[in-house]
């Protein structure tokens, strides 16, 4: 079978930070994505799931950017090439409002700051170049991993909500832009 | 970084046929698309499924395309607009090959639409995207998409399941072989 020529995501935009090149996904990132829907890692965001649903949502987050005109990035490790998970603006059917989201799909990448490397430089983005006045991360209850990730961004509780597939969150809102500039919590 | 994002686009090719235009699904299909897997229509397709999840799909279809460079379109009445339908060609995990797929909406059924865009998509399918015959998976209880498939010329290959469930495999004729 000849293989068309795969359709290229024009448009997504390449953030780089000190560890980290955030870009659209790409299919060679499925098997990461899928291992992490098959691990209890993925608890949290909707998982566990099988590997036909994963590839569904899977498909749903590179839509995401035809249809926003934003979504997650995938990061790559700079010094390895590995797919380590996606963080970036994030806004669904049925969400309270667009949000800032992070998971790493492969646990030997926790505990090293990659997530809140990405939250930040993603959140920057959502700020300066989507326009964003705001944004918040919903959480689902018992992440405390991410949860404090957000405490440490600068955000506070600011509600719940809750999802039929993903359960109760909370509602972290994250400080405006503008509260942001010059400060520890800024635009790293 | 720009003030204003760039737009991202993924191009999906339009295809006009006699009656209808097949393009690149949007947003402004939810509607339509939600009430179709809110109904028990779509239970031989995956559904009902709530509208969260009619949404995953949409989007879902498009990422299809940019992932596979091929998927499946909307189906448009070219006289009024109305969304009819959709069709495309699908390889999803878990299935064996390319699949044409498609749904007719309820009111839309009747009128050789279904057809109409099948020939159109499976032409395209080996004519641009290089695609060898493809595959239908019918639900043998699916009688009005086993008509339209034997119709298109279609023929049952095996008996088989996609993702657990079982169904008919229909192999399509190679449309370059054909007038």
């Amino acid at each position: 079978m000849t293989r068309p020529l795969a359709i290229s995501l024009s448009g997504v935009p390449v953030l780089e930070t000190e560890r980290l090149i955030l870009r659209a996904p790409q299919p060679e990132d499925f098997e990461a994505f899928a291992a992490y829907y098959a691990s209890e890692r993925s608890r949290y965001t909707g998982g566990p799931q099988e590997r036909n649903l994963a590839w569904r949502a899977f498909c749903h987050l590179t839509g995401h950017w035809v249809h926003r005109g934003y979504g997650f990035f995938v990061l790559e490790e700079r010094a390895s090439g590995r797919a380590l998970g996606t963080a970036g603006p994030y806004f669904p059917e049925g969400w309270p409002e667009p949000e800032i989201g992070w998971t790493l799909w492969l646990p030997e990448a926790e505990g090293k700051g990659y997530a809140g490397e990405a939250a930040r430089a993603t959140r920057a983005f959502a700020y300066d170049a989507l326009g964003w006045n705001t944004a918040i991360s919903l959480i689902v209850d018992g992440n405390a991993r991410s949860a404090a990730l957000a405490q440490r961004m600068g955000c506070w509780l600011d509600g719940t909500f809750e999802h039929r597939q993903f359960g109760k969150s909370a509602i972290w809102r994250h400080p405006a832009p503008a509260s942001l500039s010059g400060s520890a919590e800024g635009r790293a | 970084m720009s003030a204003t994002p760039t737009p991202v686009s993924a191009p999906i090719p339009v295809i006009r046929t006699e009656r209808l235009i097949l393009r690149a699904p949007h947003e402004g299909d939810l509607d339509v698309l939600a009430a179709f897997y809110a109904s028990e229509r779509s239970h031989f397709v995956g559904g009902p499924c709530d509208r969260f999840q009619s949404w995953m799909r949409l989007l879902g279809g498009l990422g299809h395309w940019a992932l596979r460079g091929y998927g499946w379109w909307a189906v448009e009445c070219r006289e009024t607009g109305a969304l009819a339908g959709r069709i495309g060609v699908g390889l999803h995990e878990g299935w064996d090959e390319p699949e044409l797929g498609w749904h007719i909406y309820e009111g839309f059924e009747g009128r050789g639409y279904a057809y109409e865009a099948a020939l159109a998509a499976r032409r395209h399918a080996a004519e641009s995207w290089g695609l060898a015959p493809l595959i239908s998976y019918i639900v043998p209880e699916n009688h009005r998409s086993r008509a339209l498939a034997e119709r298109l010329g279609a023929v049952v290959e095996r008996e088989g399941s996609v993702v657990g469930h079982p169904c008919l495999v229909y192999r399509h004729p190679d449309p370059r072989g054909l007038a």
